[in-house]
């Protein structure tokens, strides 16, 4: 598409791009966003490039000229340019005179275009314009993110494919392949889209949420810290006060007199400094323990943290045991145990393993008080298998 | 005197009484010091006299198990002395409670540290399970924290051993925002899984904020569970419609667990959903849990020295035991202040994410389809 330079005219030679500018010499000219644009056409053209701010600021030059109908900004001061879906630029009287009986093909490409397709240029280069409007396109497709790969690998050799299908749209290389290929990329992750659109909806959510919680805090901290200004100055002004009075009233020394009350106005202050309660923002109660995980270090999670010795090594458990005790549960024709969760396997565990519970212990003499070495047992040449 | 009276009295010197720290229906509870290190205890005196019919049952079920359970994770039993008609156990003094930090909004919970608190309910409960005890009224605030920040199961006066086949057992027991639907459809025979769908209330609570299932009568109860988790079908459930006192409660759909905790990771989510299956036997066991992907996947469990505690000691050791009350309140409607229906949605959303304070909490979460628009 770099050829379409050549098509455009000077257009790409234009100097002056001003977005807002307010040093234009001819105030009528100015185009800073959308909401003041000047148009001649009564059809609002929507799309284009948002900042972040949610404004469209358009791209102007003084030397704009529709490669329609040559008309120039000498000729027509409030000539403004739009492009179409093909990236061919033309003036709103063009846009208005071929497009509004309906479809027409472009008088550049000869692509059948409609009128509502056309957008207010925001870039200079038209590439860049392009560019913008097909990552836009790629990105709501494409959302995967890292997590949805086992490896990094795999989560790379993604990024890249989707770099070379936009690079393939950009450059209008293979255009039916590509398409397939992005045809067929919806059809197999359609739920996974779906919902990382969703995600991306609650994060920006929780952003928004976050960012007016703190705002409010920020507002009560100001309201408390007014609050407490104006208290301290009245407080201040009454100790003014009371020590003129007790000046005039006592007969002790004027200068212990001062002292004393400014040692209760001390006393009075640091008082209500401690009572007021310190509102602390979510990000600073976070911050501080963040700060505290530095003195001591987390270990990884151990399942279990004894060292147990449960005789799994003396017994093998049966899938079943057909013994008088659990005949009730094998009577169970409604399978109400079984549904209440009753498991007899832990009855016959419990049978089996009590059944071959300090079977080695050695006797209790009198003599000895060490505790009986385990480790010792010939713990693999009997294995009870209990009945 | 003769040898037993003896015994006892030198028992009964090891020990000092001091203030009472609080009272319930069959026990008062003291603070107390081992005379002769010092060391800080709570003595639980229990009221033998009111009883026609001896000593209460929770008192002997306590004695019972806490005589033999010994483990990082369970409260320990240190001694048990008689004093003229009064029986006093000796339990070790722990500082607060997983309900009051739960309730303390000046609290941050990272991710990590409800993993920490997780990992350390689950060693105390399949250290329960593998002797073959179960707790049966497990809830935050019978898990109480040491001041080294372990967390330990307390209150084992619901306590019993497992049955052997054919037993019946009480269906009357844990608290009720915590009772699993088996127990409410009246099942008299169920297992260590009772305990397992109590500690996933409590995991839900951790990151919620709030209890996650608040019934307010046994029916209402059931009636929760179901709104929030789906009415199982026969398939989730086999033979669920037959137990003694089942009764269709109507239908609600099944949603994601993800609309509600919306900040929590997918292993997190994939443990809670395992402890909240409604089919007893396919529930996961505490051990299993304990090697859940959960534990082992990032962040580390943050150290129980560092997890978050109530800051001032004063206010929480007013009451340092609040497993005084053994029996379960089957009657009340249990702790809670109810917020307005109208600011229930919007809090619903605000109390997933983990940050946030200083706000007026909900006791209640709105699980109706009005609590699901955005």
């Amino acid at each position: 598409m770099s050829n379409r330079a050549n098509n455009a005219g000077g257009w790409l030679k234009g100097k002056t791009v001003r977005k807002g500018g307010m040093s234009s010499t001819n105030a009528h000219t100015t185009r800073s966003s959308t909401p003041q644009v000047q148009s001649t056409s009564s059809t609002v053209f929507g799309g284009g490039v948002k900042d972040a701010s949610g404004r469209t600021s358009e791209y102007f030059s003084m030397d704009d000229q529709c490669p329609v109908c040559k008309s120039d900004r000498y000729l027509n001061p409030k000539l403004r340019l739009l492009v179409s879906s093909c990236y061919h630029k033309m003036c709103e009287s063009c846009i208005d005179r071929l497009f509004t009986l309906g479809p027409a093909p472009c008088p550049i490409c000869q692509k059948v275009l409609r009128k509502l397709a056309f957008t207010p240029q925001t870039f200079e280069d038209l590439t860049v314009e392009k560019e913008v409007a097909v990552r836009r396109r790629i990105a709501k497709e494409f959302n995967k993110r890292r997590e949805d790969f086992p490896d990094l690998r795999l989560y790379n050799d993604y990024l890249e494919e989707v770099e070379d299908i936009t690079f393939n749209l950009i450059n209008e290389i293979d255009i039916p392949e590509t398409e397939a290929r992005i045809e067929a990329h919806r059809r197999e992750n359609a739920a996974l889209i779906e919902l990382n659109v969703r995600r991306d909806e609650q994060y920006a959510q929780a952003l928004r949420e976050q960012e007016e919680q703190e705002r409010s805090e920020r507002e009560q901290r100001a309201l408390e810290a007014r609050r407490e200004d104006e208290i301290e100055r009245e407080e201040k002004e009454k100790g003014r006060r009371e020590i003129i009075d007790r000046l005039e009233t006592s007969t002790k020394d004027a200068a212990k007199v001062i002292a004393k009350s400014r040692a209760e106005a001390n006393k009075r202050t640091s008082a209500r400094s401690a009572a007021t309660t310190v509102f602390k923002s979510n990000a600073q109660l976070l911050r501080s323990r963040a700060a505290q995980s530095t003195t001591i270090p987390d270990v990884p999670h151990v399942p279990l943290q004894d060292d147990w010795y449960a005789y799994e090594d003396m017994y093998t458990l049966r899938d079943r045991y057909d013994d008088m005790y659990s005949e009730a549960v094998r009577q169970d024709r409604e399978g109400i145990m079984r549904a209440g969760g009753y498991q007899v396997e832990e009855a016959w565990e419990r049978a089996v393993r009590s059944a071959v519970t300090a079977l080695y212990l050695p006797p209790l003499s009198g003599v000895s008080n060490t505790p009986p070495d385990t480790t010792s047992l010939p713990s693999d040449s009997m294995l009870v298998d209990s009945v | 005197m003769d040898a037993v009276e003896k015994a006892n009295a030198e028992r009964q010197k090891r020990w000092a009484k001091d203030q009472k720290i609080g009272e319930g229906t069959y026990a008062v509870v003291y603070r107390g010091r081992e005379a002769s290190t010092g060391r800080k205890v709570a003595i639980k005196k229990i009221k033998v006299g009111q009883f026609k019919d001896g000593l209460d049952m929770s008192a002997i079920r306590e004695v019972k198990y806490l005589r033999e359970l010994h483990h990082q994770n369970v409260i320990e039993l240190l001694d048990v002395f008689s004093s003229k008609t009064n029986l006093n156990l000796v339990l070790e003094f722990l500082d607060s409670d997983l309900e009051i930090i739960i309730k303390d909004r000046s609290l941050v919970f990272l991710p990590a540290d409800i993993k920490s608190w997780m990992a350390m309910t689950f060693r105390g409960l399949e250290f329960c399970h593998r002797n073959f005890v179960l707790h049966r009224d497990l809830k935050p605030n019978n898990l109480l924290i040491a001041s080294d920040g372990q967390l330990k199961l307390a209150d084992f006066g619901l306590a019993r051993d497992f049955a052997d086949p054919g037993y019946k057992m009480t269906c009357q027991v844990i608290t009720r925002w915590y009772r699993p639907p088996e127990l409410l459809f009246g099942s008299r025979y169920y297992s260590t899984a009772v305990d397992i769908w109590s500690v996933g209330c409590i995991f839900a609570e951790l990151m919620l904020r709030t209890p996650y299932l608040p019934g307010e009568t046994d029916m209402d109860q059931l009636k929760t569970i179901f709104r929030a988790l789906g009415t199982p079908s026969e398939e989730d459930w086999p033979g669920h419609t037959k137990l003694p006192d089942y009764v269709p409660v109507g239908h609600f759909p099944r949603t994601p667990l993800r609309d509600l905790f919306t900040a929590a990771s997918g292993d997190t989510l994939n443990l809670l959903s395992k402890c909240l299956v409604y089919e007893p036997r396919r529930r996961i066991s505490a051990k299993e849990a304990l090697h859940h992907a959960y534990f082992t996947s990032l962040p580390y469990p943050t150290h129980p020295s560092k997890l978050p505690k109530p800051p001032s000691q004063h206010t929480s050791s007013s009451r340092p035991l609040e497993e005084v009350d053994g029996n379960v309140d089957l009657s009340g409607t249990g702790p809670g202040v109810k917020a307005a229906s109208s600011n229930a949605n919007k809090l619903k959303r605000k109390l997933s994410s983990p940050i946030d304070d200083l706000r007026p909490l909900a006791r209640r979460l709105d699980f109706g389809l009005g609590g699901k628009k955005p």
